[in-house]
């Protein structure tokens, strides 16, 4: 009896490690349209009503945790405010919030009368609202809750106010999944403003706070402080998804390395981890490779 | 664990409601660089309440909804969960939970594997990117933070599972390592082994 059901137990195990492995073959086999897709899909569509309903009961209990996370800090800055702050609890976390969204949405708008303002034809932002994110170190993504219902392509460029997001990974009719530009899987080229050279942002696993950008020679003069825009390069077969002139970050350390190339730490201007809204570029110019 | 249909839709819902407060709120805070994770406890609550097969079982589920609802590579997440199922299913199997830190021991650890398991696994899947240091810290700090989650989680699944759990204190164990008993398990008279021995 106990052998038959080591036997049961085993073949149960391996049974499902296989279907794991063929999932997993599948997925990265078939192109985006395949049936394993599609059926991803449906089921985040299916699910995606109730991320938002979740997203938003449980929006009041992650306000108030934020709201104690900057009293503490506000505690350690200022003690004499602290009866003040207790009297104003709840008021204080709803006002809060409601000025850093109004925050973001001014930083959008400054950055759609600006930098995006010069594309011919003009991009389109969609706005949307973070609705999950993934809790693995190596996945840094989002999903937001617009959709190809909404005219959101794959490849569409995601930025908040201060600057670079991502790129949409993965759509379905009511939802995108962004991937962060601190994410393993992603590279962006980019160029040093106002004259300097050109290079690729990387981000490091398990440090989301920071980017690397590689390809800077040691030759050329990079100093603290200096801002990153979007390269936008483009040839007549390929182009980069992200248009150029798109504020990602500013230098924030460099060494010389020991190849050829420097090494550069790049502070990204938008906070992955704050984020609670951010805007799909859709349409805009043609990009060769991209678009099709 | 006897499942029942009515357990196993307590099951399912456990496994959605989970799913869905990881990626629709927890993943939202990060204490000192990492990010709560509550599916591979809640997981490890159920493979120690449920056994090997249970906890594989909806260690694979959890990790295929898991995967869809965040449009993630499809068996990454289901790979990494039924381990953590089935490696606490056969804790649970082969050693008695008499305390409450047991539980919270193997909810952490696993936790702790899983993390480590997801980073292994992404990186033989072709990730290029440098990997920094500090992602040592993010998945001890992911096992610390699921011991604490165990506490509250583990009774709670078991209080939710209560009805199927009559069998829990059966002295049917079996020993994990060859040499390990189970303190459960009934000792043979040393006649009984002897071929042939009658009492």
């Amino acid at each position: 009896m106990y052998r038959k059901d080591v036997r049961r137990r085993r073949t149960i195990l391996v049974a499902l490690i296989v279907l794991s492995l063929i999932l997993l073959s599948i997925h990265f086999s078939e192109p985006r349209s395949g049936p394993l897709h599609a059926i991803q899909r449906a089921v985040a569509t299916v699910l995606s009503p109730f991320e938002a309903i979740a997203n938003q009961a449980l929006k009041p209990a992650r306000d108030l945790i934020n709201w104690f996370d900057e009293t503490f800090e506000a505690r350690g800055k200022n003690e004499q405010l602290r009866e003040d702050l207790e009297e104003a609890n709840a008021a204080l976390a709803q006002a809060q919030t409601a000025l850093g969204e109004n925050e973001e949405f001014r930083e959008m708008l400054d950055l759609n009368q600006n930098e995006l303002a010069g594309f011919d034809p003009p991009f389109e932002p969609v706005t949307g609202r973070i609705i999950v994110r993934s809790p693995t170190v190596t996945n840094a993504t989002v999903g937001v809750n617009v959709g190809s219902g909404d005219g959101v392509e794959v490849d569409d460029p995601v930025v908040a106010g201060a600057g670079l997001v991502g790129r949409v990974a993965d759509v379905t009719s009511g939802t995108a999944q962004v991937q962060l530009i601190t994410d393993p899987r992603s590279s962006v080229s980019v160029k040093l403003v106002p004259d300097g050279p050109q290079g690729i942002v990387e981000p490091e696993v398990g440090d989301p706070d920071d980017l690397r950008l590689d390809f800077v020679s040691n030759d050329d003069e990079i100093s603290e402080g200096q801002q990153l825009v979007t390269a936008g390069w483009s040839n007549e077969e390929y182009s980069s998804v992200y248009p150029y002139g798109i504020p990602i970050g500013e230098v924030t350390e460099t060494t010389l390395g020991d190849e050829n190339f420097q090494r550069i730490t790049v502070r990204p201007y938008a906070e992955m981890r704050a984020l609670q809204y951010v805007q799909v570029l859709t349409g805009g110019p043609e990009r060769p490779g991209i678009d099709e | 664990m006897i499942i029942t249909r009515q357990i196993s839709i307590r099951l399912a819902l456990i496994v959605v409601v989970c799913v869905l407060v990881q990626i629709s709120f927890l993943s939202y805070f990060a204490i000192l660089g990492a990010q709560p994770e509550v599916v591979p406890v809640v997981v490890a609550a159920i493979g120690l309440l449920g056994g090997a097969v249970t906890g594989g079982v909806v260690g694979f589920a959890t990790g295929l909804l898991l995967d869809a609802a965040l449009l993630q590579t499809m068996g990454v997440s289901s790979l990494i969960l039924l381990s953590v199922g089935y490696l606490a299913g056969r804790y649970r199997e082969g050693f008695e939970i008499d305390s409450p830190v047991g539980p919270a021991l193997v909810a952490g650890g696993l936790t702790l594997l899983a993390a480590a398991g997801f980073v292994a696994l992404q990186m033989m899947l072709g990730v290029e990117a440098q990997v920094s240091g500090l992602i040592v810290r993010e998945i001890l700090m992911k096992g610390i933070i699921g011991f604490l989650l165990a506490y509250p989680l583990y009774p709670l699944i078991r209080f939710i599972l209560r009805p199927a759990l009559v069998l829990e204190d059966s002295p049917a164990r079996r020993p994990l390592f060859r040499g390990r008993r189970s303190k459960l398990e009934p000792r043979r008279s040393r006649r009984m082994n002897t071929p042939g021995g009658v009492a």
